[in-house]
């Protein structure tokens, strides 16, 4: 056992999955990945950059990238709010890229020191057009380790942009976690390459609409076209042709397809229970304790936690909903705004929001709300 | 690669006159005679009509980018590459005076890293594509759709700053200027950061409101006080270089932690206990915390610990919730804190407006440095001079030390195993700070 924190397991998590390549720049409370990376990055023979700023470093990566290492920044709400413009970029151009945002308390400069999940929709509509971008939410420091690996496996897989949305809480604070027996697993599996032997190629065009197309890196064998506008099968430029528009249509395709797969729960389902109770990161935590002193008591209440939060886990949700007639949500923002992305998919059950702004959500909060009949 | 011409022929899509595909026939000339694999070059194009020469390019890789991060981009690349790929690729970034200006900083910055990057700045004194509007880099009284009537700003001199920023190759030379290609050539050859900067005309605007034309480039050059020719050809070591002699391409991997150990210690923690500790940022707070928790993993427990401190490094309050427990610990917060250490009146402070001493019940073990100021509490603290005995930088050990001896939880040889852990040849000076405290003599009056 190892008494460490979820920024040092994601830092390892990214080693882990073959991340070879970081750029960053210090914010609070992200720092210690990049301190972490810039640390064991040379003896897994990878390289880290000080970047000068939060746009150079995701664009660096993005760089990186493109000549086939795989790459990851972290950072919080307002060096993630500098990035998007490139991760929109990576989104365009079909470019794995992992980008670890550590919450903090919002909006602008906030408060550095102080958690809060308010960025969960800011990191899931920050593309126009409305492509979704895979977001995992780890609750605790080993969860870091495994959904950073399972970010670089839907990166690589879909190249695609995908964000690891943890929080001061679950990126700063010290756990004992049996490290030795996370680092086991070898690197999965990387961007499907082009045909050995393939002299021209169509960058864009893909073997079918819900899957990216064949990766060669920019200064490979194979004349690469890689571009942020509009664009045909080969690269050209061009706004609204048919191909054109197929081909952006497919960048959510290729994420709609996988959904099942990308959908990452942990539940605890209590037999007749009439309430389920879900959450995601730091407030998991607390709901899920909540839920253990409630069932003590004989309340019977199911719980979900959602590790996958886009996109949204509807595969992992409809078994948990089964015989509820109640669901409660619990996020530390102040509108409940992953509450709101759930709804539609509820069946018309009661949602209940419990949110907070300012610190976590104390068990002691969400028992009451649980007590009551639903 | 497919043996298509580096640069394909024609004027397009550019209008007549225009300078930039005067750039692309001397990049075609600077490549042809450098003979480079086409593989190993990548054309990194800015946003803007510049970005319009993608098309143009025939057997390089070609990467369009964003609006003056074109360079940041082109970093990346070409330091990947340097240390992780084949160490060969060569990017060229394409940028007009636009994209330089608002990609000031990602210019500066590749200057600096020096990686093998060459920057080509068309800078044509107006932004064109969107209809001519000013740039940082018109000269005084040039005419714009933003200055009709004359430009009141002075320009930059981006070769300058380039300079100021360390760049090793940085040139500066009009279209017309028949030792452009060879000046091109100079550049990507150089193995680091270059950069040349074009004074080019836009006959869709420029020309057709100031009286410029392509032989007047070096007039207004003059005018304007830029030098023109190589600036500096002064190579320095590359970031990559310097990397690579540091660290070498060493793939060892992270040394493998520990499988789980048996404890080493006995505990006597029956439920999930909370312990705040709170003193002064800088006083090792959080470090005392930490040997608590190693010392309940030396017991084989779980055990969380929650850091709270201001924005500020070194001043200011600092807190650490700590949980040890039996079972794994889902919420990290602590709603009842079975024990309370103070070692500060900036630690008080924050407890008091953190509600953390309003929750104090009667069961609560209360350890305090006999100096401080605290509210009534439901139960009598514990008062040491925690600060005098130990030292401000070991009080909040102290005060762990005090509580494990009180609570009788955690063995003091656990916590004296994780200071030697930690502290190695130090390890007795801090030591020291576990030894029972005697009260302060109560002060008279």
């Amino acid at each position: 056992m190892e008494l460490v924190s979820g920024n040092r397991l994601t830092a390892l998590g990214a080693l882990s999955a073959g991340c070879r390549f970081f750029a960053g720049y210090p914010i609070t409370p992200s720092s210690e990945i990049y301190q972490t990376m810039v640390a064991e990055l040379p003896r897994h023979g990878g390289l880290a950059l000080a970047a000068p700023d939060e746009i150079s470093a995701a664009a660096a990566c993005v760089g990186a990238s493109l000549g086939g290492h795989r790459a990851m920044t972290a950072t919080s709400g307002p060096g993630f709010c500098l990035m998007i413009e490139t991760i929109q970029y990576a989104v365009m151009t079909e470019t794995p890229l992992v980008v670890c945002l550590v919450q903090r308390l919002g909006p602008s400069t906030g408060g550095a020191t102080q958690g809060a999940q308010g960025d969960v929709l800011l990191a899931e509509h920050c593309v126009s057009g409305g492509v979704t971008i895979p977001v995992f939410a780890p609750a605790g420091a080993a969860d870091c380790y495994r959904l950073v690996r399972a970010a670089f496996e839907w990166s690589e897989r879909l190249r695609t942009p995908v964000v690891l949305l943890s929080d001061k809480e679950v990126g700063m604070t010290l756990e004992t976690v049996d490290v030795a027996a996370l680092e086991n697993g070898s690197a999965p599996p990387g961007r499907r390459a082009v045909a050995p032997g393939t002299t021209r190629f169509a960058p864009y065009r893909r073997p079918c609409s819900e899957e990216p197309p064949d990766f060669a890196p920019v200064g490979g064998p194979v004349r690469v076209i890689a571009t942020g506008s509009a664009h045909d099968g080969e690269g050209r430029l061009s706004k609204s042709s048919p191909e054109v528009i197929e081909i952006l249509a497919s960048l959510q395709r290729k994420i709609d397809a996988h959904a099942a797969d990308m959908a990452l729960a942990q539940t605890e389902l209590a037999a007749g229970a009439d309430t389920l109770v879900v959450s995601y990161g730091v407030s998991a935590r607390a709901a899920l304790e909540a839920c253990r002193r409630v069932r003590a008591r004989g309340r019977r209440v199911s719980f979900l936690k959602l590790e996958t939060l886009f996109p949204v886990p509807v595969s992992a949700l409809g078994p948990a909903l089964e015989g509820c007639s109640r669901v409660v949500v619990v996020e530390e923002n102040l509108t409940g705004l992953y509450a709101g992305v759930l709804e539609p998919h509820l069946g018309g059950r009661p949602l209940q929001r419990v949110t907070g702004l300012g610190g976590m959500i104390p068990p002691s909060r969400i028992e009451p709300i649980l007590e009551e009949a639903a | 690669m497919t043996g298509d011409p580096w640069i394909l022929p024609g004027a397009g899509p550019y209008c007549k006159g225009c300078g930039h595909p005067l750039v692309l026939r001397a990049l075609d000339e600077a490549l042809a005679v450098l003979a480079l694999d086409p593989a190993d070059v990548a054309i990194v194009t800015d946003i803007g009509c510049v970005g319009l020469a993608d098309s143009r390019i025939g057997s390089p890789h070609t990467v369009h980018t964003m609006h003056g991060r074109s360079s940041a981009f082109a970093s990346g690349l070409a330091l990947a590459d340097s240390v992780l790929g084949t160490g060969r690729l060569k990017p060229i970034v394409l940028v007009g005076d636009g994209g330089a200006t608002i990609g000031i900083n990602h210019l500066i910055g590749a200057a600096l890293l020096n990686p093998d990057v060459t920057v080509v700045v068309h800078n044509n004194f107006l932004f064109g594509m969107t209809g001519g509007q000013s740039s940082a880099l018109s000269p005084v009284d040039f005419v714009t759709a933003t200055t009709r009537e004359g430009n009141l700003v002075s320009p930059l001199d981006l070769a300058r700053v380039l300079l100021a920023s360390r760049a090793p190759f940085v040139a500066r030379t009009v279209t017309g200027d028949r030792e452009l290609p060879e000046l091109l050539r100079q550049a990507i050859a150089h193995p680091g950061f270059a950069v040349v900067e074009v004074l080019e005309l836009c006959t869709a605007y420029a020309t057709r409101w100031n009286p410029l034309t392509g032989a007047g480039l070096r007039e207004l050059a003059e005018q304007a006080g830029y030098e023109l020719g190589v600036l500096r050809d002064d190579p320095r070591p590359t970031f990559a270089a310097g990397w690579l002699a540091r660290h070498g391409r060493a793939t060892t991997g992270r040394a493998k932690p520990a499988t789980t150990s048996p404890a080493r210690f006995h505990h006597d923690v029956a439920h999930a206990t909370g312990i705040v500790l709170a003193g002064t940022a800088g006083e090792r707070v959080q470090t005392a915390a930490t040997l608590l928790a190693q010392a309940a993993l030396l017991c084989g427990l779980h055990a969380t610990q929650k850091n709270d401190n201001p924005v500020t490094q070194g001043t200011g309050f600092s807190v650490s919730e700590l949980i040890l427990s039996s079972e794994p610990i889902l919420y990290t917060g602590i709603e009842r804190p079975d024990a309370v250490l103070v070692t500060s009146a900036d630690g008080a402070a924050e407890l008091a407006r953190a509600g953390v001493l309003a929750r104090v019940g009667p069961g609560t073990l209360v350890v305090a440095d006999a100096g401080i100021e605290l509210p009534p509490l439901p139960v009598e603290p514990l008062r040491l001079p925690l600060r005098s005995s130990s030292g401000p930088k070991l009080a909040a050990l102290a005060a762990v030390a005090t509580w494990s001896r009180s609570a009788g939880m955690i063995p003091g040889a656990a916590l004296r195993a994780a200071v030697a852990d930690r502290f190695g040849a130090a390890a007795e000076g801090v030591a020291a700070a576990l030894e029972p405290i005697a009260p302060a003599p109560s002060r008279p009056g």
